[in-house]
């Protein structure tokens, strides 16, 4: 569960309607209409990300009026499908994915099995990827595709399609490199 | 037992988190302890008041056995840099080699588009700050850029796959990697490869950071590095490294090579035995608080060339890669808030010595977030608790810290629920550490101790396991 008590502003008189920040909104909370930056209140994380990128200075994070409380209820989830999504992307249920948020695997499995069918579902669900936003990529696509959906990436930079993991590399590679550990962290983490 | 008066050498200011009122080093109780002291055969390197001049000799010499002859005056050239560059004793030595760096190369191949790209941690705040603070247009001719992790990016094959790098990194004919070779936080890729890092860091799309750190685990992702640098992309590209070299007492100087595994296993050698010992002695600390007092990360903030994050961590042995422990950081604290104690080997927690951080400058934006879950935290002042809780890195810490008037304060409430007085300030020093007499009397205590243990058993152990034989280089 995330609770949000700021969020992002926009100066319409600076904004030039780049579309920097809708690329890099996490949950897509901000968009360009007619030319000029939109926050959707509902969505918004208040992660930063537009601000950083903004290159007019037009964007401001301030205190939000009423708190927004973002999290998906496992306990409303069969916890069997739970556990069974967490252990097909190898996965512990009570491992964190989001070293900001510290959100735990099972809540993006819940989120997922609910219905989240993209990493911005997933950020706007559960608030995962809403901080530093650099290391929960990988984890938010493993578990997309183990529960068997198709990701497609999108046009523009947003994201890339990378889920590439210790369970991909191919034996032969792991074999040929073994001054890497990568067998030995494969069985530490399988156990 | 030599204590000196504590000497100020904060990193450079920041409109992100401006300087508090009273500095850790301005407190009666805190004093300066020499590295060299500690360990009197630990290389002593300039410090920050010590001039700059030396670099540019250095790199000078350095570049002179680097084959050069790739580039063409018609070229063009990025030399790749790092933010983390800047912190080190206030980063006039790395921006002197930088410099060094354009003019040799101009002076050598005659090429005059060279761009200086400088890589940041989270975004561009960090880095116009750099640029402004240190007049990175003027000293490059306006040829400098910010490079960030959500820039676009650009596919690059591997033997392991595709990883993304970032396009703005790669959009010259030629690359140049210009770095340092302070360890930072070293149990995320274990003393592996360290001059290749920046290149799935640094250089590379979040994610690629991502799986990194999030889908391998500590030893294993170091080979995500040297399978990126391998990449025939990113070889037809490279063209040499330049790393500003440091021990915990100092810069000692620069080291440049076409051959970055060679230059490599040299400098690790040196890394494995200076930092050894100073991460060795800090985990022989049984009790202390720590104070994050500099305007950049906290998690990165040095007392004597160890980053705060490593005093996390240090009670595991992260050189030693038959270590099981520090496999997966985010493992660690979904364990430990389900109190699941099975296996805890495997599973890296945070140092139980620290028994609580005071936070008087800090930058916002990189996680900490569970630090306050097990350790009592106090945050000094309205603007750093402003900051602190503002920061989406870190959204629940400041309801889980408590907040303190000012520095005095904050330190009478760390030692009450510490129940110690020992204390060790982070405020980005090299050469010497600021601390507290209890706390200094430790360390020359324990310090004979922790030499004999590095030189006779760990040191061969770590070389060992990195295949690397001294008496070879
Ligand atoms: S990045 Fe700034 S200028 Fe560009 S669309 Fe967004 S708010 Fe407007
Ligand atoms: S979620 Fe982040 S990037 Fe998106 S609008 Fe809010 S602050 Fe900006």
């Amino acid at each position: 569960m995330r609770v949000v008590n700021y969020i992002s502003q926009v100066d319409e008189t600076k904004c030039t309607g780049c579309k920097r920040c809708e690329i890099v909104c996490p949950p897509a909370a901000i968009k360009v209409i007619n030319k000029v930056a939109t926050v959707d209140s509902e969505k918004c994380l208040a992660c930063n990300k537009c601000w950083h990128v903004c290159p007019e200075d037009a964007v401001s994070i301030v205190p939000r009026e009423t708190e927004l409380i973002v999290g998906v209820d496992f306990e409303e989830v069969d916890a069997e499908a739970i556990e069974a999504l967490c252990r097909k992307a190898h996965f512990f249920p009570e491992q964190f994915v989001c070293a900001c948020t510290l959100t735990l695997a099972k809540e993006v499995a819940a989120a997922i099995i609910k219905g989240a069918k993209t990493p911005e579902a997933v950020t706007a669900m559960t608030g995962v990827r809403s901080g530093c936003a650099i290391y929960c990529m990988g984890p938010i696509l493993r578990m997309l595709k183990a529960h068997g959906i198709k990701i497609e990436a999108p046009d523009t930079h947003r994201w890339y399609d990378l889920s590439l993991s210790l369970w991909d590399v191919p034996t032969a590679v792991a074999e040929k490199h073994p001054e890497y550990y990568l067998k030995d962290d494969q069985t530490e983490f399988n156990e | 037992m030599k204590l000196s008066p504590a000497i100020s050498q904060y990193v450079m200011p920041s409109e992100h988190c401006p300087a508090p009122e009273v500095r850790a080093a301005d407190l009666p109780d805190i004093s300066a302890v020499k590295i060299t002291d500690l360990f009197p055969e630990i290389p002593k390197g300039y410090l920050h008041n010590e001039g700059i001049d030396f670099i540019r000799q250095a790199t000078e010499e350095a570049l002179s056995r680097v084959d050069m002859r790739m580039i063409k005056p018609e070229h063009s050239v990025n030399i790749l840099c790092s933010e983390h560059g800047f912190y080190l004793l206030e980063g006039m030595h790395y921006l002197e080699m930088l410099k060094a760096i354009k003019d040799v190369v101009f002076e050598r191949t005659g090429c005059r588009r060279i761009t200086l790209k400088l890589a940041a941690g989270m975004g561009y705040r960090e880095s116009n700050e750099i640029i402004s603070q240190f007049n990175l247009k003027d000293h490059f001719n306006g040829r400098v850029r910010p490079i960030c992790a959500f820039d676009r990016g650009i596919p690059i094959e591997t033997e392991i796959g595709t990883l993304y790098g970032l396009a703005g990194a790669y959009d010259a004919d030629w690359i140049i990697h210009a770095g340092h070779d302070e360890p930072r936080d070293l149990y995320f890729y274990r003393m592996i490869d360290r001059l290749l890092k920046a290149f799935v860091m640094s250089y590379a799309r979040f994610e690629t950071r991502s799986v990194y750190h999030g889908n391998f685990g500590n030893r294993s992702c170091a080979f995500l590095q040297r399978a990126m640098f391998d990449a025939p992309f990113v070889q037809e590209k490279f063209t040499f490294g330049c790393f500003l070299r440091l021990t915990p007492a100092g810069v000692t100087g620069v080291a440049a090579s076409n051959n970055l595994y060679r230059l490599g296993e040299e400098i690790t050698v040196d890394l494995l035995r200076d930092y050894g010992k100073m991460l060795r002695l800090f985990a022989e600390i049984d009790d202390c608080i720590a104070i994050l007092d500099g305007g950049r990360y906290g998690y990165y903030l040095h007392a004597g060339g160890i980053v705060f994050g490593c005093l996390e961590n240090v009670r595991y042995d992260a050189f030693d890669l038959s270590q099981p422990a520090a496999l997966a950081y985010f493992d660690l604290l979904g364990r430990m808030a389900k109190g699941e104690n099975e296996k805890m080997e495997h599973i890296m927690f945070v140092n139980p010595a620290l028994k609580a951080v005071v936070i008087n400058q800090a930058w916002p934006g990189i996680p900490m977030a569970g630090l306050p879950l097990e350790i009592p935290t106090f945050v000094v002042g309205e603007k750093m608790i402003e900051i602190t809780r503002m920061d989406a890195a870190n959204p629940s810490f400041m309801d889980l810290s408590e907040p303190a008037e000012d520095l005095p304060q904050a330190m009478a409430m760390a030692k009450e629920a510490a129940g110690t007085d020992k204390v060790l300030v982070f405020d980005g020093s090299f050469g010497y550490i600021n601390l507290s007499a209890p706390l200094a009397e430790t360390l020359f205590q324990k310090a004979p101790g922790v030499k004999e243990q590095v030189e006779k058993k760990f040191l061969p152990l770590w070389l060992k396991q990195r295949g690397i034989d001294p008496a070879q280089i």
